[in-house]
């Protein structure tokens, strides 16, 4: 707890000393308007005068005590008590843009990974999203937002057509333009662009890209080149691959291939073996996020009046009751 | 310049008419002067007269009541008894300082006693000290009188004690004479008992009481009070308390009905005062009162 205005504390402790000093010493100083009167001590020797006495002198503490906690209360509040933090940020402010090969092999995989990210979209506090499908070619289908209604909408579309159970074979449509099919690179391209403000604005980045790496057909970009670009505009993916069916010596695998352009991206690679794993691979993807992501480091500072509010709140009550009492 | 005894003086004029006067001056005849057996004149009545001095035959004769005067026995003096301790600069309960009552009383009683030829003298002081001043019979005189205790009676002056003066009065005095006595609401002590009791073996004593400003409920005085006795200050809320007002006025009641038993047993006239106003009025009771106690 720190105080932001702290300089206002000791002049207003000065203004309150000064105005006491002044109460007193008006007090003490008799003004011409006392009378003087003779044998008052068979007024205040009266046992009832006592008694009224002790009480008066009571609410008059009460009355004191309160009006110098209410003066302190506002006086803290006045020089604004705030909590001082260092804040990360990164989760509100992180895009994520989903990567998904629609190929044949691949929609199963597709379907649990949006039925994943539709309820996390339900959490998402100001982060974006968006959609991009390809095989072979790309189709952006929801651009990076943070309307969740929306996002929740275009994510049950394409769940439904990635089930293949809606006569949506539409979802599909545009992907199938270029030579080939699972042109990866191309798609992973895709997303990339799919950012806005490349290089302008500072957000965390990150891609999760869903693919078996079954490459078919010749590709503008190579899984690695795509895999650069990515880099150079600091954006990681994450590659999630269904069918890592990779044997014998790793070089030149597919699954192998994947996994060294995850990791060059600084992004990471998992292969999918049991489709239950999808929640955990996301969720780990966002703690990888969190961790390798720690966002610029911001002083940030939260008021906090509520305590002291309540305390002058109380302490005013107390004063008013206490200057009833005293005037009846 | 206004002297105070022009004060004294319009005060008297102030009071109704003449006749009133009148009886002023035959109150004070009947109580103070000496009555020997030597016949002087005789003169209309005035009501306050003594009845036992009227001479029926020359009333009878005359038309109109009449009656004797006799040669006074010899010059009377009257002691102003004046406490001028710093109680009574404080206030009465007309509003005004007791001082001013004193005063006005003072030099009523002594403008009176002038007018019949009698001396005026003076005993005032406090605690620090009495002092006194020996009888004269001018108005010069009176009016010095008026002005040492007027001038005597404040704030700083040190604090009242009835019972030292009335004992100084015993050591200094000891030829009889009338003893005018004003004070505030002292309250009456073994001691202060002994020292009335021994005066009224010699001398003729008239009590005047300078009524002292009331401490609770609405005859507070202002917003705030304080004590002359030490300058403490006495919260006015306090005096609202209903509780603390009954209290005190009981305990008033108390010391007062106490100390007009005192003096009526001792025939010793009183008269109570809390404002200048009722001056002429209270010091005729007071007159009346003493004729009264004395037969």
């Amino acid at each position: 707890m720190e105080l932001r205005l702290w300089f206002l504390l000791p002049a207003g402790l000065l203004v309150l000393v000064a105005a006491a000093w002044l109460v007193l010493r008006r007090h003490r100083r008799n003004d011409g308007t006392a009378a003087p009167v003779a044998h008052a001590d068979r007024l205040t020797s009266l046992p009832s005068y006592q008694a009224a006495l002790r009480r008066y002198r009571r609410w008059l503490g009460v009355v004191l005590a309160s009006g110098l906690v209410l003066a302190l209360c506002l006086l803290v509040l006045a020089s604004r008590p705030v909590l001082q933090g260092t804040g990360r940020d990164q989760r509100v402010n992180r895009d994520i843009v989903l990567c998904l090969d629609v190929s044949g092999s691949m929609t199963s995989t597709d379907a649990l990974l949006v039925e994943v990210f539709r309820s996390l979209a339900e959490q998402f506090r100001g982060e974006r999203i968006g959609l991009t499908i390809f095989d072979s070619s790309a189709v952006q289908v929801f651009p990076l937002t943070d309307d969740y209604d929306f996002v929740t909408d275009q994510l049950d579309q394409a769940k439904a057509a990635l089930d293949g159970d809606s006569g949506g074979y539409s979802f599909f449509d545009g992907t199938y333009n270029g030579r080939g099919s699972s042109l990866i690179g191309d798609g992973l391209a895709s997303c990339v662009s799919s950012f806005p403000r490349l290089g302008t604005e500072e957000r965390p980045r990150s891609i999760i890209l869903a693919t078996d790496n079954k490459l078919a057909g010749r590709p503008i970009f190579e899984l690695p080149e795509a895999a650069d670009l990515a880099a150079r505009n600091s954006i990681r993916v994450y590659g999630i691959n269904p069918n890592d069916f990779d044997a014998g010596t790793p070089r030149g695998q597919p699954g192998e291939e994947m996994r060294a352009a995850m990791r060059e991206t600084g992004g990471d690679y998992f292969a999918l073996n049991s489709r239950n794993a999808v929640t955990g691979i996301v969720a780990r993807v966002q703690a990888t996020e969190a961790a390798k992501l720690p966002g610029p480091e911001r002083t940030q500072f939260s008021d906090r009046p509520e305590l002291l509010l309540w305390v002058a709140l109380a302490a005013l009550a107390c004063m008013v009751l206490g200057l009833r009492r005293i005037r009846s | 310049m206004a002297t105070l005894l022009q004060k004294v003086k319009s005060r008297m004029f102030l009071f109704a008419h003449r006749k009133a006067r009148g009886v002023l001056n035959g109150e004070y005849t009947s109580v103070f002067r000496g009555r020997s057996l030597d016949f002087d004149d005789l003169r209309g009545y005035i009501p306050g007269d003594e009845v036992r001095d009227i001479d029926w035959k020359a009333s009878a004769r005359f038309g109109s009541p009449l009656v004797k005067r006799y040669v006074a026995v010899r010059k009377q003096t009257v002691l102003l008894v004046a406490d001028t301790g710093r109680n009574m600069a404080a206030r009465a309960l007309g509003g005004e300082p007791k001082r001013d009552i004193l005063v006005l009383a003072l030099g009523l009683m002594g403008y009176l006693a002038l007018k019949h030829g009698d001396d005026v003298a003076l005993v005032y002081g406090d605690s620090r000290g009495f002092h006194r001043i020996p009888g004269h019979g001018t108005e010069g005189h009176l009016e010095s009188l008026l002005q040492a205790v007027n001038s005597a009676t404040t704030l700083d002056a040190g604090a009242s004690d009835l019972s030292a003066q009335l004992e100084y009065v015993a050591r200094n005095y000891r030829r009889r004479m009338l003893l005018f006595i004003v004070t505030d609401e002292v309250a009456l002590t073994d001691e202060l008992e002994q020292r009335i009791r021994r005066l009224t073996a010699q001398h003729e004593l008239l009590w005047l009481t300078v009524r002292d400003a009331e401490l609770v409920g609405a005859g507070f005085p202002g917003s705030a009070v304080y004590d002359v006795a030490d300058l403490v200050g006495v919260p006015a809320l306090l005096a609202r308390d209903p509780e603390v007002a009954r209290e005190y006025h009981d305990a008033e009641q108390e010391r007062t009905a106490a100390m007009e038993e005192f003096l009526t047993r001792h025939g010793i006239a009183l008269a109570r005062l809390g404002s200048s106003d009722d001056i002429m009025a209270g010091l005729f009771g007071l007159l009346e009162r003493h004729r009264r106690a004395k037969r």
